[in-house]
């Protein structure tokens, strides 16, 4: 069962007379449970195609199926309803709220769900514990590391129980040692609780946590492969 | 989202950014403040007036000569000479004017009373001996004048408070005899002092009977008003009719647009001070408006900062699942909570300053100066305070709403 199958996926801007293309007919699927690396150099457009797989942005043209459906048709509300329940974000560059506690950054997410408010400390607290941060709930995000912020941010993408996690770079503005951190929950996100991960990453070392990588270049796929010798969370992660 | 979890998130965000927050509401607290000061005070000074002019007696008409001023420099119908006394004499006829209570002819002047060395400014007030009754006059000492005295331009004169203290100095006064235009008048009674907020200034002033005013001050034979009384309050108005009927006759005039006279009632002086006293103040809130329109710029001024800067934070909740109308909400509430927080605290605030100037003021002035909560700026206040929130909130926070969420994640 795919999660995830595009078909001559294309997005384009334009700004006065000129367009810029930043994706062009790329088509793939990802199943359930996968855990998917796209890397590319920069200005390749893996992360106008990770904007789209997380309905942020909409294609220009093409066929996008999520969860087995056409999204093509869906309102903006529709949009975000299904973002705020089947789908979680990790960006590069954290996104926590200032001056609010860490349970708090949490359980953001549940205030546009239909999750009773009741269960809201629960889940938060279940989350931030998940990945470590128990004896920080209530900690400013200033008061964290920047690993730390960013297993808070995985915390909230978390608190929903979502069905794929999109990661935007999530090691982009960490020293080694919490990325290798930061990698092995996620890994272990997709391997214990068999979610589908989709990562964008330049970086191989970071990529080889995947099964697969798809690597794009100028907007278009430029291979699509198995990973050979997939990286645990106990390898060495080096940058 | 529910709008318990709105009216949450928007708690969270004001409180987020207090100073800012408490410096926005200022702006409407100080617009609100203002137009509550400004209604509640003219409300005071309203009622103030109106009863003085109510202490008169709702029954009180009066004649004064001349139509109606039509411009500032239409004098020439102040001082007209038109009211005789072949017009009393028909005004006390029951068969023109049944329903008459009493009747007074009065004049002015002024001039310069003196007593031994001293000398004092005094306004001279000729009538009868009625006048005690109509202005509900008491003497501190000494009696009024009576009708004898009237009848035969007796040199008596009843002073003032301001003037007997000026002239006696420590003596008493009563029984002395003080001089006008070289003419010796006996005091034969003093008033108390009746404080600032008198319409006729009692304490400056020399009463005496008209004839004796007309007669050896004045030099006329005309009067300068005349005061009357209808029987019951319900007759006031057809009374000032017949009266009006009786002077046209006197005076042998068949259009009424050419009357020598003009007839008022207490109820026409009323409704009169009421829409000066009306406009003014509506004209002072007007001014004070304008305090509370500065406010609202700086709610959208801090409203549009806030989009601005939150821009990344509506792209991340956008991320999360918000909708459009979350966002909408969120910011508008933000909005709509600062006025209304400022509106409250802007009523409460006005309306304390306003009952402590009330207090002070008949203090001070010892005037009986009624503190009155301006319902109607309060309501006016509320409501446009709320209004400011919706409006200057409402655009900034619909340019919120409308950015794609990877638009606003990615802004710098």
């Amino acid at each position: 069962m795919n999660i995830i199958e595009v078909k001559n996926l294309r997005k384009s801007y334009h700004e006065g007379i000129t367009s810029t293309v930043a994706l062009k007919n790329v088509t793939f699927s990802i199943r359930k449970g996968e855990f998917v690396a796209i890397m590319g150099p920069s200005g390749s457009g893996k992360s106008t195609l990770l904007h789209l797989l997380g309905l942020l942005d909409e294609p220009t043209s093409g066929h996008y199926e999520f969860n087995g459906k056409n999204i093509s048709s869906y309102s903006r509300n529709e949009l975000a309803v299904l973002r705020n329940e089947k789908i979680g974000f990790v960006f590069q560059a954290f996104n926590l709220l200032p001056r609010t506690s860490v349970l708090q950054n949490a359980i953001l997410p549940l205030y546009y769900s239909h999750i009773p408010q009741s269960e809201w400390e629960a889940r938060g607290k279940a989350a931030v514990e998940s990945v470590g941060l128990g004896h920080r709930l209530s900690h400013q995000p200033s008061e964290l590391s920047g690993g730390e912020k960013q297993r808070l941010a995985i915390a909230r993408a978390l608190v929903n129980n979502p069905d794929i996690i999109f990661a935007d770079e999530p090691t982009g503005n960490l020293d080694s040692k919490s990325g290798k951190n930061v990698m092995s929950i996620i890994q272990h996100l997709n391997e214990k609780e068999g979610r589908t991960i989709v990562l964008i990453t330049h970086e191989s070392s970071t990529a080889e946590h995947s099964e697969r990588i798809i690597r794009l270049m100028d907007g278009e796929i430029e291979s699509d492969e198995k990973v050979k010798h997939r990286l645990t969370p106990n390898d060495e992660y080096v940058k | 989202m529910t709008y318990k979890h709105i009216f949450q998130t928007s708690i969270k965000g004001l409180s987020t950014n207090r100073s800012r927050s408490i410096l926005t509401i200022l702006g409407i607290v100080i617009g609100i403040t203002a137009i509550m000061l400004v209604v509640s005070l003219g409300a005071g000074a309203q009622s103030l007036i109106l009863g003085q002019v109510q202490g008169l007696g709702t029954n009180t008409i009066a004649v004064i000569p001349g139509r109606e001023p039509t411009s500032p420099s239409d004098v020439s119908s102040l001082f007209g000479d038109s009211l005789k006394q072949k017009d009393i004499v028909a005004l006390q006829n029951k068969s023109n004017v049944p329903y008459l209570k009493s009747i007074m002819p009065t004049v002015i002047g002024s001039d310069t009373a003196s007593y031994n060395s001293n000398t004092y400014q005094t306004s001279i007030f000729g009538a009868t001996e009625l006048i005690a009754e109509i202005f509900d006059l008491h003497p501190s000492e000494g009696r009024f004048f009576q009708r004898e005295d009237v009848i035969s331009s007796a040199d008596v004169v009843v002073i003032g408070s301001e003037v007997a203290t000026h002239l006696f100095d420590n003596e008493d006064p009563l029984g002395q005899k003080i001089k006008i235009k070289g003419r010796n008048f006996k005091v034969v009674a003093v008033l108390p002092p009746t404080g600032g907020g008198s319409l006729f200034n009692f304490d400056s002033m020399a009463l005496m009977p008209y004839t004796t005013a007309q007669t050896y001050l004045l030099g006329i034979k005309y009067f300068n008003r005349i005061i009357m009384q209808s029987l019951t309050d319900a007759q006031v108005e057809s009374t000032a009719e017949d009266v009006k009927l009786t002077l046209r006759e006197s005076h042998n005039i068949t259009d009424p647009t050419k009357d020598d006279f003009t007839v008022q009632t207490q109820q026409d002086l009323a409704n009169r001070l009421t829409t000066i006293t009306s406009a003014l103040t509506y004209f002072l809130a007007a001014v004070a408006s304008i305090a509370l329109f500065v406010g609202g710029v700086g709610i959208m001024n801090i409203m549009l900062v806030s989009v601005t800067e939150r821009t990344r934070e509506i792209g991340l909740r956008k991320a999360l699942g918000a909708t459009d109308r979350d966002i909408l909400s969120q910011f508008l509430l933000e909005a709509v909570l600062l006025t209304a927080i400022g509106g409250v605290i802007g009523i409460i605030l006005g309306s304390s300053l306003a009952f402590i100037i009330s207090l002070i003021l008949s203090k001070v002035l010892s005037v009986d100066w009624q503190y009155v909560f301006p319902w109607s700026g309060a309501i006016l206040g509320l409501v446009v305070s709320a209004l400011i929130g919706l409006i200057f909130g409402g655009y900034p926070a619909k340019q919120a709403a409308s950015k794609s969420p990877i638009e606003a994640l990615r802004y710098e």
